[in-house]
Formats: C-alpha cells, sequence, structure tokens
C-alpha cells in the first residue's frame, strides 16, 4: 500500500485587489501515491508550486492558501489519517514533528535566533513526547546519541545559531527534523543556497537518515542532479500541474514530455560539446493560466488540440506516467 | 575579556555623555539675554527702597559669588563642576535661599513615583495586548482590544486628563480634585496614608496610563507582526509546537526587544516631570518646578533639574547598553 496518497488536490492563494478576487493556481489538480520507504523527488521551475504542493500535503494551510478540493491520505503503520480534514490545532499539530517532518527551505533562519539549540531540540521533544518515564538527561542523551549517528558535535548544542556556519545550522535542522524518527520527511530545497562541497554533505546526510529510519522521503528541489543522485522516483511539475512522473531513472533515459525533454536537454553532459539550449519563454502566470495544455505556448509541438483540451496525466507504461496527447497518440 | 570588550567602551561613552550634557546646561543658561543678577537687584530697588550705589555694588558681588557667576567662563566652569561633586547645585534665586538639590529633592519622588508606576503599567498592558492581539488576529477580543487601543490613543492628553478629572472628581466625586494627600494628613508609612496616597494618585496615573498603552500595543503589534512570518516561526509550526509554546518563547521572545529598549528609554525620562499632569491634577512633581523656575529665569533650578535629567537618560541608556546581550545573543561579544 502507499505511504501518501494524494487525490486531484487544489490549493489555490486567494487574495481580493479592489473587490475583485485573484486566484493564484499553484497547485492544480495534482494527484500521485509515494510508496512507503521510497525518496520521492518534485522538480520544477521557480513558480511552479512546488512547495506549495509540499505545505498542502504537510497541511501548513494559512490564508491566503487554500484547499478547494482534494484528499491527503496517510497510511501508517496504525492508523491512517487524512489530513485535510483534521483540525489544526487538535490533531494535526499532534502529527507535525513527529509523524511528519520537515527539512525546510533556507536553514539560515529556522531556528529561533534567541534560544540556544538545545533548547530547540528539547522544545520540539516536550511538544511530542509523552511527560512520563522521560528525564531532562534522557532527552539529552537521545539528542546526543542521534547527533553522533550523524556524525555531528555535540558542542554545538550550547551554541546559538548565529554562531554557525551556513551548512552546519543546515545540518543541525536536519538533525532536529529527524530526531523522533518520523515516518515521513517533506525536503523542501535543503540543498538551496549552499556550496556543493556542502550540498554533498546534506545529500549524503539525508541518504544515512533514510537508510537508518527506513523514512519515506519527499524531496522538492529544481535541481536535478541533486534529484538524480538521491531519488527513487521523480515528477516533473511545471505551472501546478504534474506533467511527467517516472522512475529516475527511466525519466532521465526515456523523457516523454517535451517539458521534460526541454529540461533535461539544458543540463550538460559528459563528452558533449555541443551548446546547452534552454526552453524559450517564460513559465505562465499562475493566475491566468493558458487555456488547454499549460505548457503549450512554449511547446514546439503544439497542435490545435493542445490550446483547447486540457491532457491527462495518464500511464503510458508501467510506472511511467505522461500529461501529453502526443503520447496518447502514440500508445 | 567580555568584560573589557563590552563593559568598559560602553562606560566610558557614558562618561562622555554626561560629560558633555553636563557642559551644555552649563553653557546654554549663559547665552540667555537676562542677567539674574540684574534681575534680583531690579526686584530689590522696585520696592522703593532707596540704596546706597556702594552696597548695592557690594551686594551685586555677593550675588555673583552666591550664584556662581564670578569671574571669568573658565573659573566659573571650574567651580560649576566642584560643586557638582560636592553635591551642591547652589541656591535657588526664587526661592532664596533655599538650596536646588532641596527643593528637586521634595518635588522628585512624586514624579518619580507617578511616572514609574504609569510607565510601567502601560507597558505591560500594552505589550500583553498587542501580543494577544497577533498571537490570535481573528478573535473578538483582538478585535475590541484593538478598536480601543487605536480609538483612544489620537485624543489629546490634557482633554483625557480634564475628562477624567471632570468625570471621576466632580460629576461623580470618586476622586480627590486636587494635590498629592489630603490636606492635614499625617505624613507616615500606614495604611491610612497610603491609601490617601492611591486615591490622589490615582486619576493622574489613569490618565497617563490610558493614553499609552495605546503606543505600546501599537509598537508591540508591528513587531511581533514581522516576527510572526519570520522563518523560524512557520517551522516551529511545521514541527507542532504547541500554540502557547510559539507565541511565549518565539513570538513574544523575539517581539519584546524592541520593547525592551523603549521601556528602558522611557524610564529615563521619568526625571523630567509631567508639566501637564501636575497642572491638571494639582499634583507635586518636578515638571511644576522645572516651568516656573523657567519662568522666573531660575538658573540655578533648571540646571540642577536638566542635570537630573541628563543622569537619567544616559543611566537609562547604560543599562540597556549592559542588559541587551542577555536578551539577545546576538550582540554579545561585539
Amino acid at each position: 500500500m502507499s505511504m501518501i496518497d494524494v487525490k486531484e488536490l487544489k490549493a489555490y492563494y486567494t487574495t481580493e485587489k479592489y473587490g475583485r478576487i485573484y486566484r493564484v493556481r499553484a497547485v492544480d489538480g495534482v494527484s500521485f501515491q509515494v510508496h512507503k520507504n521510497e525518496i520521492y523527488g518534485i522538480a520544477g521551475e521557480s513558480g511552479c508550486g512546488k512547495s506549495t504542493l509540499l505545505k498542502a500535503i504537510s497541511g501548513l494551510i494559512k490564508p491566503p492558501l487554500e484547499i478547494l478540493e482534494g484528499e491527503v491520505i496517510y497510511n501508517f503503520d496504525d492508523q491512517s489519517l487524512n489530513i485535510l480534514s483534521l483540525q489544526e490545532d487538535k490533531q494535526r499539530r499532534k502529527v507535525r514533528g513527529i509523524r511528519l517532518s520537515h527539512i525546510p527551505q533556507g536553514s539560515m533562519s529556522v531556528l529561533n535566533p534567541v534560544r540556544r539549540i538545545r533548547k530547540s531540540f528539547q522544545d520540539l521533544i516536550d511538544a511530542h513526547l509523552k511527560l512520563e518515564n522521560r528525564t531532562h538527561l534522557n532527552d539529552m542523551n537521545m539528542v546526543k546519541k542521534h547527533l553522533d549517528a550523524l556524525g555531528l558535535e555535540w558542542n554545538v548544542m550550547h551554541s546559538f545559531p548565529h554562531q554557525l556556519s551556513g551548512g552546519m545550522r543546515q545540518r543541525i535542522t536536519i538533525a532536529l527534523a529527524t530526531i523522533l524518527k518520523p515516518d515521513i520527511i517533506f525536503a523542501d530545497e535543503p540543498t538551496t543556497a549552499l556550496d556543493v562541497v556542502v550540498q554533498r554533505g546534506v545529500v549524503q546526510l539525508i541518504k544515512k537518515i533514510k537508510k537508518e529510519q527506513q523514512n519515506t522521503l519527499i524531496m522538492v528541489t529544481h535541481d536535478l542532479a541533486i534529484h538524480a543522485n538521491l531519488c527513487d522516483r521523480l515528477a516533473i511539475m511545471y505551472a501546478g500541474k504534474i506533467v511527467e512522473e517516472a522512475d529516475v531513472n527511466l525519466l532521465f533515459n526515456q523523457p516523454k514530455h517535451p517539458y521534460t525533454q526541454m529540461l533535461l536537454d539544458s543540463l550538460p553532459k559528459l563528452g558533449d560539446k555541443s551548446t546547452r539550449t534552454s526552453a524559450p519563454g517564460t513559465p505562465p502566470s499562475l493566475i491566468n493560466v493558458p487555456p488547454g495544455c499549460r505548457f503549450h505556448p512554449r511547446c514546439p509541438e503544439a497542435t490545435e488540440r493542445c490550446r483547447r483540451e486540457i491532457p491527462e496525466l495518464v500511464e503510458v507504461e508501467k510506472g511511467h506516467r505522461v500529461a501529453c496527447f502526443l503520447e496518447e497518440g502514440s500508445k | 575579556m567580555v568584560f573589557k570588550k563590552y563593559f568598559i567602551p560602553r562606560f566610558i561613552q557614558y562618561l562622555t555623555v554626561l560629560f558633555i550634557g553636563i557642559t551644555l546646561v552649563f553653557i546654554i543658561p549663559r547665552l540667555l539675554p537676562s542677567d539674574p543678577v540684574e534681575h534680583q537687584l531690579n526686584r530689590m530697588t522696585a520696592q522703593g527702597q532707596y540704596l546706597d550705589p556702594a552696597a548695592v555694588e557690594e551686594m551685586r558681588e555677593t550675588l555673583q559669588e552666591l550664584y556662581g557667576l564670578k569671574g571669568g567662563l573658565l573659573e566659573q566652569y571650574l567651580i560649576y563642576w566642584k560643586r557638582l561633586f560636592t553635591g551642591n547645585l547652589g541656591p535657588s534665586f526664587t526661592q532664596f535661599p533655599t538650596p536646588v538639590i532641596q527643593l528637586i529633592k521634595i518635588s522628585l519622588p512624586w514624579t518619580a513615583g507617578l511616572l514609574l508606576v504609569s510607565l510601567l503599567l502601560s507597558w505591560l498592558i500594552g505589550t500583553v495586548l498587542g501580543g494577544i492581539k497577533v498571537s490570535f488576529p481573528n478573535s473578538i477580543v483582538a478585535k475590541i482590544i484593538e478598536f480601543f487601543a487605536m480609538g483612544i490613543r489620537p485624543i489629546p492628553y490634557y482633554i483625557m486628563a480634564l475628562v477624567l478629572l471632570i468625570l471621576f472628581a466632580f460629576v461623580f466625586p470618586v476622586f480627590p480634585m486636587t494635590g498629592g494627600y489630603s490636606m492635614g494628613a499625617e505624613i507616615g508609612f500606614n495604611l491610612k496614608f497610603i491609601l490617601d496616597l492611591l486615591r490622589h494618585a490615582f486619576l493622574p496615573i489613569m490618565s497617563m496610563v490610558v493614553l499609552e498603552i495605546g503606543g505600546w500595543f501599537i509598537q508591540m503589534r508591528n513587531v511581533a507582526s514581522n516576527v510572526i512570518e519570520e522563518d523560524y516561526v512557520v517551522y516551529a509550526e511545521a514541527l507542532g509546537l504547541p500554540k502557547i509554546k510559539i507565541i511565549f518563547r518565539y513570538i513574544m521572545r523575539n517581539a519584546i526587544i524592541p520593547q525592551i529598549t523603549g521601556l528602558a528609554l522611557n524610564l529615563g525620562f521619568i526625571f523630567g516631570g509631567a508639566l501637564i499632569t501636575e497642572i491638571v491634577f494639582s499634583y507635586p512633581g518636578i515638571g511644576t518646578l522645572l516651568y516656573s523656575a523657567i519662568l522666573a529665569g531660575d538658573y540655578n533650578l533648571i540646571m540642577g533639574v536638566n542635570i537630573f535629567s541628563i543622569v537619567g537618560v544616559s543611566t537609562a541608556m547604560l543599562i540597556i547598553d549592559l542588559i541587551y546581550p542577555l536578551l539577545d545573543p546576538r550582540v554579545r561579544y561585539q
């Protein structure tokens, strides 16, 4: 059974300006499943709705973000939860941090600047573990063990966040996010704003945790190299929709959607010295999305049908789903 | 090491500010066109008494010495400092020969008590209300708080004071109209006198608290509504920390830093007096003292009050500087 089951999720940002309501259709009818123990990657350009999708499936919904329709079901070992139907304060809060955890984007500022790091760990443990048969010393031993396992120094626990380097802060944040052995980890651009050496460290750290704790991981980044390195399956998002989803090797070797092909064509390859090209044009505004296939204004192979009808995400071969009429025709 | 790097430079800065401030207090009255010695002599001759010119000359010299106006500027300046260090601010001109320090000593406890209590009360209430408003922005309580805080704040202070006075001392005579304590009351540390004191102080304090709450509320609300968008608050939500903990340890704890700076700065101002309050409620205090000193050209008294003010404000600044690292670890060791 799948661990996460997302069905027809629509998450819009609603704003009102001069009496007119604007809807930013950041996530517009997305369905996918994530299996237990896998690393599921979501890739796409800036502003394609990746981060919003993460917020929506982890139940972090605050105005102006609204969920219009859809379901997000978690199948934990002992129970199934539909996170969108839970109450924010009583139930969702209890799930976040212990069953679902976040490795955030821009860990530069995610730790409370006036609290020592060990206090942040203590806060998280206090929030989720029952107070009985638990002492401060035990808690700190648990933290110490976890840090040892991740190869981090215990000394940093006594520091304030501003006293650490960016890479260190990111690693500490990862340690914080995983201390309670969550079933599912959402990683939202965990390597952005880090240099490649630190990026490598972070990727290895995530791999290590995943191996030890056997969690399910959803990885969101625009960096295809990270995806290739880390993920089992990969979904490509474009303008609020998933346009292609497949096993990571399959996707890199046989991309079917024109957008995916363009993305991969823009990457440098060993031994290939020809000039790389990028997709023409810019991504569409999510307030006024183009009718039909959202990619058609930039697609070299767009037909009349693409301008009118919206292609469904269909399985063209086992485990490979594509939303394009070209594929539908060839089947 | 920290002491050397952090404390000493700030202490030197403190002394420098004091020195410059006190020197300015010395210079500025001497730039005024009126001469207090002539003023005093004129008052004497205006009474129609015949004075021998030689006696006038002698009296002028005595007065100049008393007022610290004898000799050249430099000489006066050195004497001024010498007097300061012995706690002697000279005699008051208008209430001659009462020393200035004694006048201030009488007025200061009234002013300090009044302003300290109203400042602390308004700060505390305004800060807490601001925090509530930001933590529960859509609750009815928050909306009511905001409506009143924003609605009352623009009322000019003297109108507020007069309205309170008329309402609660005249229409409904719950509180006394004037004074710091009942006339003829026995001054002493006993329950009766303290209650009497509180009853007299209630309206003046209320008039200030009601208006100042708005200012503290708005500052707290603005800072906290920025803090609430910070990544560490969003992340604390994402980790499912309890709401109460997020409000106190994450939002309020960070938003209170500028509030405390504001409080400390305002603590320094309590030596300047609250003139309008003192006039409207006929309350004893530094404000009235300073006001009448300015009207009468009483240099020594003006200088005395100002020196207290300068010492008050700069000591408050020094204290903020020293406690700031405890509040915000990011300024530690800098």
